[in-house]
C-alpha cells in the first residue's frame, strides 16, 4: 500500500504505518484518497462499500477491512 | 409558527418546555412522545394539510427502512439495494411533485410554446429539508450505520421541531444517542446556553436581517419592474442581500440550536463565519455546513468513487501526483462538482435562477480547485504577505458569493441581468433603483450595510463566543485557550481564538438580556425566514 501511495503522489519518502491518517501525508487530499482506494481495490481484487470508504479512520482500518473481505472471496 | 413570533416565544415554547420538564420527572418515554406531539402541532399550525401530506411519507419511509434492515440482516444484498433505490425514488418523486410540478409545467410551456395550466400544488413547509433527511436515513440503514430503531425514534428524528423546517440537516446516528441519553429534566446550564443562542439568533434575524432587507428589497423590486440600477445601488443589492441572507439563515440556525438545547439536545454547526472565507472551497465549508456535508457524503463522494473506478477499469490514470492530466481533472473533479452543485441549486428552489446559481458555484469550485492544482505556488515568507493574500482571497470570494446571491434573490434572470448591469456601472454611478422608491440617507446606508458587514467580516460568531459550552454538536474546546475540535467541520474553525467568551456571569446575563430585548422590540411585523420556503 505504501508503494501504491508513493506512485500515486510521486513521493518516495512516504512511509505508511497502521495508524497513519490522511492529513499526516502531504498532498493526500480527498481526491487522491479516492484514487488510492480504487488502486487498492484493483491491487487486491476487491471492492469496498461507499459508506466504508468514508468511515476508514486510518490505514490500519483499511488493512483490517481487506483482511475481513479476502478470506470470504 | 415562526421562531420570531410572539406566539412562539411567549406561548408555544414555554408551554412545551414546562410540560416536557414535568413529564420528564416521571417518565422519559412520555416526555419524548410529548416532543413528537408538540412537533406535529408546530407543523400543523400553518396549515393542517401539511401534516396530512407529510405523515404518509413518514410512514412509508419507516416501512421501507424496516424492510431494508431485515433484508440487510438476512444478507439479501440485491433485494436491499432494490428497496433502497425504490425508497430514494419515492422521496425524490414526492419532493418533485410538490416542489417542481409547477415549474416543470411552466418550463414545458416555455420550450414547446404550449399553454398548459396546472392547479397550484401546495408546497408543504420545509419539504426539501425533511426529504433530504429521510433519504440520508435510508442510505444509512442500507450501509449499516443505523443498527436498530423504533417508530418513536424515527418520528423524533424526522419531526423534532427545532430543526424540522430549515435544518440543520442531521443524521440519525448523531441525534438518537442524545435523545436516549437526555435526562429530560430542567438543566440550568442547558437553558442558559439555549437562551443565549436564541437571543443572538433573534437579534440577527429581527434587528439586522430585516433592517437590511428594507434597503435591499426595493432595488430588486425596481429591477424586476424594468427600472435601471446604478452602480452603488447594484452593489448594495448584491452585498446587502448576501448580508441579509447570512444574518437571516444563521440567525434562524442559532435559534434552532438554542431551542434544541433547552431539551438538552445539541444540533450540528451550520455556519462558521462564512463571509470570512478566503476561498470558495472554504466558503462551502463554513456556509450551510450540514448541506455541504450531505451533498459531499451522498452525492459527490459516491460519484467520484464510481467515476474513478470506471476510469481505472478503462486503464486510464487516476488523478494524483504526477498523473494530473486535464482529462482526469475534467472527469473526476469538474464533472462531479458541477453535478453536485446543480443538484444543490435545484434543491434550493424550482426556477431557472436556482439552476444558474448552482452551476455557477460549481464553476467557482472547479476554478478554485484548478487554481490550487495548476496555479503558481507562491512562497509566502512573512506574515504581511500571508495576510495580504488572505485579504485578497476574502475579497474575491465575497465578490463571487455576492454576485451569485444576486441570481439567488432575483425573481427571474432578467432581473439579475439588470442588477449586474448596474454593478458594472452601465446606468450611472449612483443610487438609482433605490432612491426612487425609498427615502434613504447615505448615513442610514452606511450604518445598515457597513455595520452588518463589519460584524460578519470581523466579529467572532455565536459558536465561537459560546465555545466553552459546546453550543453545537462537536464544537468543543479541548483545553483553556485551545482551538475547537470539530468532528467533520473545517480544521481552521477558530483560526484565531477570539477573546470574547461567554460565561454564566451577571455581566453576560445583562448583555444577553439587552440583546434579547432589542430582538423583541424589533419583532414587529411578520417576517418569514428566507430558508423556510425551501
Amino acid at each position: 500500500m505504501t508503494q501504491i501511495l508513493r506512485d500515486l503522489l510521486a513521493d518516495d519518502s512516504i512511509v505508511l504505518a497502521m495508524e497513519t491518517k490522511r492529513d499526516q501525508v502531504p498532498g493526500w487530499d480527498s481526491l487522491a484518497y479516492v484514487s488510492f482506494i480504487v488502486a487498492v481495490e484493483i491491487k487486491f481484487g476487491l471492492k469496498f462499500g461507499v459508506a466504508e470508504v468514508e468511515s476508514f479512520q486510518n490505514v490500519g482500518a483499511i488493512v483490517q477491512r481487506i483482511c475481513e473481505i479476502l478470506p470470504k472471496q | 409558527m415562526l421562531f420570531n413570533s410572539y406566539e412562539f416565544i411567549f406561548a408555544f415554547l414555554p408551554a412545551v418546555l414546562v410540560v416536557f420538564f414535568v413529564l420528564g420527572k416521571t417518565s422519559r418515554v412520555w416526555a419524548l412522545r410529548w416532543i413528537i406531539a408538540a412537533s406535529l402541532f408546530f407543523y400543523a399550525w400553518w396549515n393542517p394539510v401539511n401534516v396530512l401530506i407529510i405523515a404518509p411519507s413518514v410512514a412509508i419511509n419507516f416501512v421501507l427502512a424496516r424492510a431494508l434492515q431485515r433484508l440487510r440482516k438476512r444478507g439479501s444484498r440485491g433485494a436491499a439495494r432494490a428497496v433502497l433505490l425504490a425508497g430514494i425514488a419515492f422521496n425524490v418523486a414526492f419532493l418533485g411533485y410538490f416542489k417542481y410540478s409547477n415549474f416543470l409545467v411552466g418550463a414545458a410551456n416555455d420550450v414547446f410554446g404550449t399553454q398548459m395550466v396546472l392547479a397550484r400544488v401546495i408546497l408543504p413547509l420545509g419539504i426539501s429539508f425533511i426529504t433530504f433527511q429521510k433519504i440520508a436515513f435510508l442510505i444509512d440503514v442500507h450501509a449499516g450505520r443505523v443498527e436498530s430503531f423504533t417508530l418513536q425514534d424515527y418520528c423524533l428524528f424526522v419531526l423534532f421541531f427545532p430543526q424540522l423546517i430549515a435544518g440543520p440537516i442531521v443524521h440519525y446516528r448523531e441525534m438518537m444517542p442524545q435523545f436516549h441519553r437526555a435526562s429530560c429534566r430542567f438543566d440550568k446550564g442547558d437553558v442558559a446556553v439555549g437562551v443565549t443562542l436564541f437571543a443572538f439568533g433573534l437579534v440577527k434575524k429581527a434587528f439586522i436581517a430585516d433592517r437590511v432587507a428594507a434597503f435591499v428589497s426595493p432595488i430588486y423590486g425596481q429591477a424586476s419592474a424594468g427600472g435601471s440600477v446604478g452602480l452603488a445601488a447594484g452593489w448594495i443589492a448584491a452585498i446587502g442581500f448576501t448580508l441579509q441572507i447570512y444574518f437571516d439563515f444563521s440567525g434562524y440556525t442559532d435559534m434552532a440550536l438554542g431551542i434544541a438545547r433547552f431539551f438538552g439536545i445539541r444540533l450540528p454547526p451550520n455556519f462558521n463565519s462564512p463571509l470570512q472565507a478566503s476561498s470558495i472551497i472554504d466558503f462551502w465549508l463554513r456556509w450551510h455546513m450540514t448541506l455541504t456535508r450531505f451533498l459531499t457524503a451522498y452525492i459527490y463522494n459516491p460519484l467520484a468513487l464510481w467515476l474513478t473506478r470506471r476510469r481505472a477499469a478503462r486503464g486510464l490514470p487516476a488523478f494524483a501526483g504526477r498523473n494530473k492530466s486535464v482529462g482526469a481533472f475534467l472527469e473526476l473533479l469538474m464533472f462531479p462538482t458541477l453535478l453536485t452543485m446543480l443538484v444543490s441549486g435545484i434543491w434550493h428552489g424550482a426556477g431557472y435562477t436556482f439552476i444558474v446559481w448552482g452551476v455557477l458555484h460549481g464553476v467557482f469550485l472547479t476554478a478554485n480547485n484548478g487554481w490550487r492544482l495548476a496555479g503558481p505556488k507562491l512562497r509566502l515568507d512573512n506574515g504581511a504577505q500571508k495576510r495580504l493574500m488572505r485579504t485578497a482571497g476574502v475579497i474575491i470570494t465575497l465578490a463571487c458569493v455576492a454576485s451569485s446571491m444576486v441570481i439567488f434573490r432575483s425573481p427571474n434572470l432578467k432581473t439579475s441581468g439588470r442588477i449586474f448591469q448596474g454593478m458594472f456601472g452601465l446606468h450611472g454611478l449612483g443610487l438609482s433603483g433605490l432612491k426612487s422608491s425609498v427615502d434613504v440617507s447615505l448615513a442610514q446606508l452606511a450604518v445598515w450595510i457597513a455595520g452588518p458587514a463589519l460584524v460578519a467580516l470581523v466579529c467572532p460568531n455565536t459558536l465561537q463566543i459560546l465555545r466553552r459550552y459546546e453550543p453545537a454538536l462537536g464544537w468543543k474546546v479541548s483545553g483553556p485557550g485551545a482551538a475547537p475540535v470539530l468532528g467533520s467541520g473545517p480544521r481552521d474553525a477558530a483560526t484565531a481564538e477570539p477573546r470574547l467568551a461567554w460565561k454564566p456571569s451577571l455581566a453576560w446575563a445583562a448583555a444577553v438580556s439587552a440583546i434579547a430585548w432589542i430582538g423583541l422590540i424589533y419583532l414587529g411585523g411578520r417576517s418569514e425566514f428566507l430558508y423556510w420556503q425551501f
